[in-house]
């Protein structure tokens, strides 16, 4: 219980509680049955989105195709549905294997040319969802397999179908972290590259793995999305760059590697999808859902900042100061850098 | 090191000339590495044009090299704007959302508030200035990475632009602004645009080599930790940056609207890529510390020559994105290369003396 105290979305996840308990009294559509579905059904996809970024975040890398990847496998799952007539099986286990292949291409050349994971993603990202619009001459395909649209749209009374895979990707990227040697290694070279390689670790595996493992996880997000959307169209993933990011971050992984905190990832992804679904609800512009975006992924950092550097204090001092105390330890922790770090 | 030292005067002595001749044919070809982006890209777009002059009729066509011209000017100067800020070892992602405001701030200024248009100017270029200063002022406060700051106003500042004009459409009715985006310069192959991106170079050339702001901003952008035990002011100097980068973004505004004309709020959501494919294509650095405008210049030029040449060739408009994502990977590899190569090189015009290693010919 502690534990999950001291995450960094903790306050987060209570303040959105809070807020949505207010809010489904003052609005009664809020906590119907079928909004909280719309939520949960928004969060999921979210979820797994966050999770193809956080994988990368955790060798202290950066994906900008995740969005790219997503496009051309929706195109793919339509098109060897729709006109080459696969079962839905094959066709959506040839678009997930695609997924993987577009994240170890990546990968494998961030590791080959040492260059950042942003540039090289900003290019192959463009050029994956230019090949998604040139195949279909941005025309969608709209022949949906039901098992998709059942996914996708079915619920039970609130609980969205969808819930269920986020949950296993979450349970399986957590497990693959904590468990799996590859996943340690990934973090262990996310956190400290020098000590990982000195150690006998491989920073390019860790990097083509935590690219391919991306790869899948954003190609299942877009097939988990074909449902939610009842479509295949191109321009799936245009706008997945935010939150891509804002998930993850807000869910407490650190921007400079070697943290993977998957269960964060989930629960960030309720609390974006809920506060992007109040402001619809309260009539507010979905303009203003952009912004808040962008707001909440600073309110974020700067929390999981001063979270740390409070964490690390209470650690030392054995008593957690709040009041005037509290600001003087942050003041104290940021003066001497390297102190607080564990 | 010592060993080293010992070795190379060993060989030195015992082969003089051959070393001699070596060093020169190295000096020069140093000298060739630092303009190799300019004589490649001049190499590249005279390729684009005599192919595409071929293959497709009316490239060469006075019409058609107006609006290269056009576009390759816009997209020069966010290639700056976003050099401003890759020299000091940062990025801006927010290129486009700063235009975004821009443009429904010109849009808002000219046609609704019916301001005059050297004062709509001046305020939309100190919106620019503002919004980056802003991120700047930011990421030196919070410690936080450029990338992620800016990828925060990014999403901040298109939605703010957005709510703030409604969505609203506006239509610019400004002689001088018509003849800036679609009159002609000297001939009727040249928009006047182009004269504003070669302005726009000029100055930025004589930023980074002729003034002392320009130079610590190379500084800070090759080694921050040095150049701020050397006395540079680096928040300072990186402020200045983000203002600067601003500036460029609010110029890039008003080419975009001058031949737009017709404009709104979601200006700016494509020029992320351009910016960064004019400026890292041009040979900027993506590590800091290195500038070339005139790299710039003809990077978007080629960048935009290729554009249109594949339109005038009849490739279908939806299959323009995938060249753009390739040109960018390959600017991208090729940089990364070259870099490589001049690396191999750097150690013998530090040390004044050749180094025996590594071998000149191996190195290519």
């Amino acid at each position: 219980m502690n534990r999950v105290l001291r995450t960094q979305w903790a306050p987060l996840l209570a303040a959105t509680i809070i807020a949505g308990v207010v809010l489904s009294f003052s609005t009664k559509q809020f906590g119907s049955s079928f909004n909280v579905y719309t939520i949960l059904q928004t969060a999921s996809v979210y979820a797994v989105i966050g999770l193809s970024q956080m994988m990368v975040l955790a060798v202290a890398d950066m994906s900008l195709a995740v969005g790219g990847i997503a496009s051309l496998v929706t195109i793919a799952t339509g098109n060897l549905y729709q006109v080459q007539h696969w079962p839905i099986g094959a066709a959506i286990a040839g678009s997930l294997a695609l997924g993987l292949v577009c994240g170890l291409l990546n990968g494998v050349i961030i590791a080959m040319t040492k260059l950042s994971g942003f540039i090289v993603t900003l290019a192959t990202g463009t050029a994956f969802t230019g090949i998604a619009y040139g195949i279909t001459s941005s025309i969608p395909y709209s022949n949906i397999a039901s098992v998709l649209t059942t996914l996708g749209q079915g619920r039970a009374a609130f609980f969205s179908y969808l819930v269920l895979p986020a949950i296993a990707m979450t349970l399986a990227v957590g497990a693959g972290f904590r468990w799996l040697p590859i996943g340690r290694s990934l973090l262990a070279v996310g956190g400290n590259r020098d000590a990982a390689v000195l150690s006998g670790l491989s920073q390019k595996r860790a990097i083509v793995t935590a690219h391919a493992v991306s790869g899948l996880l954003a190609a299942i997000a877009a097939v988990l999305y074909i449902g939610v959307l009842q479509s295949a169209t191109p321009a799936t993933g245009s706008d997945w760059l935010i939150i891509s990011f804002a998930v993850p971050i807000i869910g407490g992984t650190a921007l400079v590697g070697g943290e993977a905190p998957a269960s964060g990832c989930f629960v960030a992804a309720i609390v974006l999808s809920a506060i992007n679904d109040a402001l619809i609800v309260l009539n507010v512009n979905t303009e203003a859902v952009q912004m808040a975006e962008g707001l909440l992924i600073f309110a974020a950092v700067i929390a999981g900042k001063l979270g740390q550097n409070v964490r690390t204090g209470t650690r030392r001092s054995r008593r957690p100061s709040t009041g005037p105390g509290r600001l003087g330890q942050i003041a104290q922790d940021s003066a001497t850098p390297g102190l607080g770090m564990p | 090191m010592a060993a080293g030292a010992a070795i190379e005067g060993q060989i030195d002595a015992a082969a003089p000339i051959p070393r001699l001749l070596t060093n020169a044919v190295e000096r020069v070809r140093e000298g060739l590495g630092t303009q190799t982006s300019a004589i490649g890209l001049i190499f590249l777009i005279t390729i684009t044009w005599t192919a595409f002059g071929i293959a497709g009729s009316g490239f060469l066509g006075s019409y058609n090299l107006y609006s290269i011209g056009q576009l390759a000017a816009r997209d020069a100067v966010l290639g700056m704007a976003q050099a401003m800020l890759i020299v000091v070892a940062r990025m801006n992602l927010a290129v486009g959302s700063i235009g975004a405001v821009c443009t429904s701030m010109l849009g808002y200024l000219l046609v609704s508030a019916g301001v005059p248009l050297w004062l709509a100017f001046l305020l939309v270029a100190a919106v620019g200035v503002l919004a980056a200063l802003l991120m700047g002022a930011v990421e030196l406060m919070t410690g936080l990475s450029s990338f992620i700051v800016t990828l925060a106003f990014l999403s901040a500042y298109a939605g703010g632009a957005l709510l703030f004009t409604g969505g609203q459409q506006y239509q610019i009715n400004s002689s001088l602004i018509t003849r800036l985006g679609n009159g002609t310069l000297f001939s009727s192959a040249i928009c006047p645009l182009v004269a504003v991106a070669v302005v726009c170079g000029v100055v930025c050339w004589l930023l980074y080599n002729r003034n002392s702001l320009g130079w610590k901003m190379l500084a800070v952008g090759a080694n921050e930790r040095a150049a701020r035990a050397s006395g540079v002011n680096v928040s300072r100097v990186v402020l200045a940056a983000y203002a600067l980068s601003g500036l460029l973004c609010a110029v890039a505004t008003v080419m975009n609207a001058s031949y737009e004309l017709n404009v709104n709020a979601g200006f700016g959501s494509d020029w992320l890529l351009p910016s960064f494919i004019a400026a890292v294509l041009g040979g900027v650095a993506l590590t800091g510390g290195e500038i070339s405008v005139t790299g710039i210049l003809l990077a978007a030029l080629f960048f935009d020559s290729l554009q249109s040449g594949l339109t005038i060739i009849n490739v279908p408009s939806y299959w323009i994105e995938l060249p753009e994502g390739l040109v960018l990977l390959v600017a991208v590899l090729l940089d990364r290369a070259r870099r490589a190569r001049r690396r191999t090189m750097r150690p013998r015009s530090l040390a004044g003396t050749p180094a025996p290693e590594p071998d000149p010919v191996a190195a290519q």
